[in-house]
């Protein structure tokens, strides 16, 4: 407990420290405030973020409201997709070996580099920024349904049929909640795939959005507002992420940690 | 590995793999799928080498190799020396932990514009943004590994006189080396993927430039998806490259 509030104690005062440096860094003109917007800058574009909004209209609330809602689309879409897929793929091993090399190379595709491919077929538009997100959520989510189904504990298995649980009966009471943990790990990693992706997706062919936000503060020579941007898009991440923690240690008690998710 | 034979697990991969080839390329020849937005296999690499000489992909290719590999080893190495420092000695923890901890959940593409803005277009920012991508997961790994080394080997090797440098060299990094190999795993994965992003955003060569501006400049369908697929190829067999050294390399005090 006194080392916890040491170690918070240290943290204040260096976060103080480098605020203070900046500013008076920038005051006595040792640094630029465009390269090293200052804390007094930032609190004032914070404010402006909030009520007249940038670029003029859109507030730093519906930035946030617009990327939040494109996450959640291509999430749920490749939710509901994986989760069944997987479930299934991880139940038949025929089918499990058939798909092993395909799921990893398209894993290895790095989702972003779909980008040019999905404008050229959909546009620049908001479909193709739900595409990319399902697609990033949708390889993590599947590799993790498969695992959690196929790694079941076969003593669980096997303690169930000695007791003559068989076939649908067995995998609703036995495999799935077994099955769980893991494919809430895959859901949370995944929704933090989906996070990441859409900073990148922003950054082209809008200017709503968080990701769209930092990029144009850029070219309007407002490091600040890119700053504000990126410290939401820190918290946001961050909320989401212990958000998913706390709820996945309230619905799986029985998960027993969850850093197995890959 | 469970029960049945590895080769069975090949054959089925294969098989899975050419199915998947073959319907891509009889969708596109039984025109369910439209050939000139999503040509098949076969055609698109075959245009594709057409198109641009072999050349053009290399070039942009080695770019891509380039930056990544060397934004990798910065990041990396930074990320082990502070993550190992942090960890061992409890004063340097102090300060480099809350900092790390608050840059961490900022995404590495989030950078990219305040990367324009300290270092330019050019290839210091792309290093930047591949530093992110590796920095972050070797830290974070190279910490828990060694503030998670069994304490009863700590003892052991005090009673054997080891102590300070000695110590965190023979016992501290060779115990925490299976959480950093992990780390550097996914540091190299976010590294590739961040690179190609940020070529995709801003930049005048490389693998992501060269689908982008093949998109842009109205070019073929054919060479963004075998530029996808080079991405890829990339990406996996660099992928199992870095597993096989490290797995060597754990294999010293781990077993193999």
């Amino acid at each position: 407990m006194r080392q916890q509030l040491v170690q918070a104690f240290i943290a204040l005062l260096m976060i103080a420290v480098i605020l203070l440096g900046v500013e008076l860094g920038v005051r006595e003109e040792y640094l630029k405030a465009y390269e090293f917007p200052p804390a007094s800058r930032i609190v004032q574009g914070f404010i402006e973020l909030t009520t007249v909004g940038f670029p003029t209209g859109v507030t730093i609330w519906s930035h946030i409201f617009v990327t939040v809602i494109r996450i959640l689309k291509g999430y749920i879409a490749a939710m509901a997709i994986a989760i069944p897929l997987g479930m299934l793929i991880g139940a038949v091993p025929v089918l499990d070996k058939m798909t092993v090399p395909l799921i990893v190379f398209f894993r290895s595709v790095a989702t972003l580099s779909l980008l040019p491919l999905v404008i050229v077929w959909f546009g620049a538009g908001e479909l193709t920024k739900v595409i990319l997100i399902a697609y990033g959520c949708f390889w993590v989510m599947l590799s993790n349904v498969i695992a959690g189904v196929k790694y079941v504990d076969p003593a669980l298995i096997r303690a169930a049929r000695a007791f003559k649980v068989n076939g649908w009966t067995l995998y609703r009471e036995v495999i799935l909640p077994a099955a769980l943990p893991r494919m809430f790990a895959g859901a949370r990693v995944a929704l933090g795939v989906g996070f990441m992706v859409i900073v990148g997706a922003e950054m082209i062919g809008t200017i709503q959005g968080l990701g769209a936000l930092i990029m144009e503060a850029r070219s309007f020579y407002r490091s600040e507002i890119t700053v504000i941007g990126m410290l939401v898009i820190g918290i946001l991440g961050y909320l989401i992420t212990s958000g998913l923690a706390a709820l996945e240690r309230l619905l799986l008690p029985w998960g027993g940690g969850s850093s197995e998710a890959a | 590995m469970g029960s049945g034979s590895r080769a069975g697990d090949i054959l089925w991969g294969l098989a899975g793999i050419i199915i998947t080839l073959a319907g891509w390329e009889l969708a596109t020849r039984l025109g369910a799928i439209d050939p000139t937005i999503f040509p098949g296999p076969i055609t698109a690499i075959l245009t594709a080498a057409h198109q641009l000489p072999a050349s053009v992909f290399l070039d942009n290719m080695a770019w891509s190799l380039f930056r990544v590999t060397g934004g990798f080893l910065l990041g990396a190495a930074a990320g082990t020396i502070i993550g190992f420092a942090a960890g061992w000695y409890r004063g340097f923890g102090y300060f480099a932990r809350p900092l790390i901890e608050l840059l961490r959940p900022i995404p590495p593409l989030a950078w990219i514009p305040l990367a324009i803005i300290w270092f330019g277009l050019g290839e210091p920012s792309k290093f930047f943004i591949v530093f992110l991508g590796a920095f972050f997961p070797v830290v974070t790994s190279a910490y828990h590994g060694i503030t998670h080394v069994d304490p009863s080997l700590i003892r052991a090797s005090r009673s054997f006189g080891l102590k300070g440098l000695g110590m965190l060299f023979h016992v501290g990094i060779p115990a925490s080396a299976p959480d950093l190999a992990t780390g550097l795993r996914i540091g190299w994965g976010l590294s590739f993927g961040v690179l190609i992003a940020a070529e995709l955003i801003a930049a005048d060569r490389g693998l992501g430039f060269m689908i982008m501006n093949e998109r842009n400049a109205g070019g073929s369908v054919s060479v963004i998806i075998a530029g996808i697929l080079l991405i890829g190829f990339l990406n996996l067999v660099t992928d199992a490259a870095l597993a096989s050294v490290l797995g060597r390399w754990i294999g010293r005090w781990h077993g193999a």
